[in-house]
């Protein structure tokens, strides 16, 4: 098992980087949230950053609940993926070999995190160039690397999970339109959530997005650290894992 | 024959698509077995269920009845020890197209948990004269390299059986040849057993020692290609006519056994065209006659004369005259 874990990882790393595609949609697209929708506030008034972003810098609020949302998209390649395998037969010729489905699943979830890990330095940088200043501790980069880790397995699974089954290249994208909208919009990665309706504040309490941003801010901004958060993304990214585990064992088809 | 002797032996395999009101039944009640160290061959049209039992026999459909086992291991309770021992070569060809030749040896290799895979990869590479190339992407070979490589995977591992889903559909005349060769060639070097399927009489004929004739989901003959061949009696007079021709006037020529419709033709099977032939031409009148064959027996008038179809046949043929004078009427 471990000699089919790490060939098909590494198969994953480096058709990552030898696809120009995935890798630059994989660095462009959180630039262009930080870019765009992070400068959208540039003239805004001081309350209304103020009031919204709780302090005066609205692209370090921004930064870390765009670093958190990103991971989703990373759950959805994760998935096109194994689609794209399926299409093509390649899950055909790895599972006429002894190598387990989950084993297939365990690599494609992880060898999505870490694309979607690949954007954390390049955000870092392009947040320094717009004016982010960052003073964390050796062991805050870690757990906030650990964080987005542990939210783009949970992601990666959830997708994979859902899309076991189906050899459309349509599925990941539907997926995507119902788990992305919901998660993003009703989390505080975006703005804080003191607004909500109280229906939305439901699901941002309990959303990871929320629990991610809110302890990437942490770091960022200085403010409180909420540790706890570390745990309960932890066992968001553990039990999908197992779902995902479970699932494919049982539904990952290619016939 | 004892069960050591045996590679692959498949007893009353059914499968079924879908439900059993509605689904489709591409399997029905197969059994056969295959000899180690044999070249056996699956041979019958398109949909015919080949391919459904490769599927089964590697692990990637589940049966829905019956039981087969490959390498001494039984399909479904031992699938990993299965799939540890058997090498598969698709009928499309399937390479992870962003790596190079060495790097997909490098992945089968994992896949396969061998340790000093190495030489016999660059064995491998130079058997099948791929060494030059093996470092390029394998996006930039041609069909014919791209096989190669194929093969070269399904035998990296050593396996003891290499399934070969009609390993030369979509080749041209000249790769194809480069393909027996290799499958001759491979069986021979490496002592394998291959099972491969294929809807080609004549690569059934020059590859395989084994032959199942398999249509409908149903195996309706096996044996070796003489036995098979054995089986049809006499030779196979095709005519092709203007006008129906009489049925019994043509059944009372001496050494005619058989007379029946097939498309527009008529399938009249004979102890030896050589006699029978002056006598039918001077029954039917010369006019009537548009083209005539004389078929001796192969592995084609074995399908023929087991289903009333020739095999690259799945419907009766139209008699494309017939079609086109339909458009020009219904145009007109």
């Amino acid at each position: 098992m471990r000699s089919q874990f790490y060939g098909l990882y590494l198969r994953e790393i480096l058709r990552t980087f030898r696809n120009p595609f995935v890798l630059l949609v994989t660095i462009v697209q959180p630039f262009m949230w930080l870019a765009f929708f992070g400068s959208s506030f540039a003239n805004a008034p001081p309350s209304v950053i103020q009031a919204f972003a709780e302090g005066n810098n609205y692209l370090a609020f921004l930064l870390p609940g765009t670093l958190s949302t990103s991971m989703l998209s990373v759950g959805m390649f994760g998935s096109m993926s194994a689609i794209q395998d399926k299409r093509f037969g390649f899950m055909k010729r790895i599972l006429i070999t002894p190598t387990s489905k989950g084993v297939v699943f365990l690599t494609k979830a992880l060898g999505s995190a870490t694309r979607g890990l690949i954007q954390f330095p390049i955000m870092i940088v392009a947040a320094t160039i717009f004016g982010v200043s960052f003073h964390l501790t050796a062991l805050e980069w870690a757990a906030w690397v650990a964080a987005l880790f542990f939210l783009a397995i949970g992601f990666s699974s959830l997708f994979f999970a859902i899309t076991a089954s189906s050899t459309d290249w349509q599925t990941p994208g539907v997926v995507s339109n119902f788990i992305t909208m919901p998660l993003m919009f009703a989390s505080t990665a975006l703005f804080g959530g003191q607004y909500f309706p109280a229906w939305m504040k439901a699901i941002s309490a309990v959303n990871p997005i929320t629990f991610s941003a809110l302890l990437g801010r942490a770091f960022v901004l200085e403010t409180p650290v909420p540790w706890i958060n570390l745990g309960y993304l932890a066992a968001f990214a553990g039990v999908l894992l197992a779902i995902g585990w479970v699932v494919s064992a049982r539904y990952l088809k290619v016939d | 024959m004892n069960a050591a002797g045996i590679a692959i032996d498949v007893r009353n395999v059914s499968k079924r698509y879908g439900t059993e009101t509605k689904g489709v039944l591409a399997l029905d009640h197969v059994s056969l077995s295959v000899p180690k160290g044999s070249v056996f061959g699956l041979l019958g049209p398109n949909g015919a269920g080949k391919t459904t039992l490769i599927k089964v026999l590697t692990g990637i459909s589940d049966l829905t009845s019956g039981n087969a086992t490959v390498a001494g291991f039984d399909v479904r309770r031992e699938s990993m020890k299965v799939r540890a021992r058997i090498g598969w070569v698709a009928a499309e060809v399937i390479l992870d197209d962003d790596f190079t030749a060495r790097e997909n040896l490098w992945l089968q290799a994992k896949l396969q948990s061998l340790k000093d895979w190495e030489p016999r990869a660059e064995l491998l590479l130079q058997y099948f004269s791929l060494a030059d190339r093996a470092d390029d992407k394998v996006s930039s070979y041609s069909t014919g390299m791209r096989k190669k490589l194929e093969i070269a995977l399904a035998l990296l591992h050593q396996p003891e059986v290499i399934f070969m889903d009609e390993p030369t559909i979509g080749l041209d005349v000249s790769t194809r040849r480069m393909l027996w060769d290799i499958v001759t060639g491979v069986h021979r070097e490496f002592g394998v057993t291959v099972l491969l399927t294929t809807h080609y009489i004549e690569e059934a004929d020059a590859l395989c020692g084994r032959i199942a004739i398999i249509d409908h989901g149903r195996v309706i003959a096996e044996g070796t290609p003489s036995e098979l061949k054995a089986r049809v009696k006499g030779d196979v007079i095709a005519l092709e006519t203007v006008e129906p021709i009489d049925v019994g006037a043509v059944g009372s020529i001496p050494g005619v056994e058989e007379v029946r419709p097939q498309g527009n033709e008529w399938m009249i099977r004979v102890a030896s065209a050589e006699t029978v032939l002056p006598l039918l031409l001077a029954s039917v009148r010369t006019e009537n006659v548009r083209r005539v064959s004389v078929e001796k027996p192969s592995l084609e008038t074995v399908f023929l004369d087991l289903t009333g179809r020739r095999i690259g046949q799945e419907e009766p043929m139209r008699d494309i005259r017939q079609f086109y004078a339909q458009m020009r009427r219904a145009r007109a």
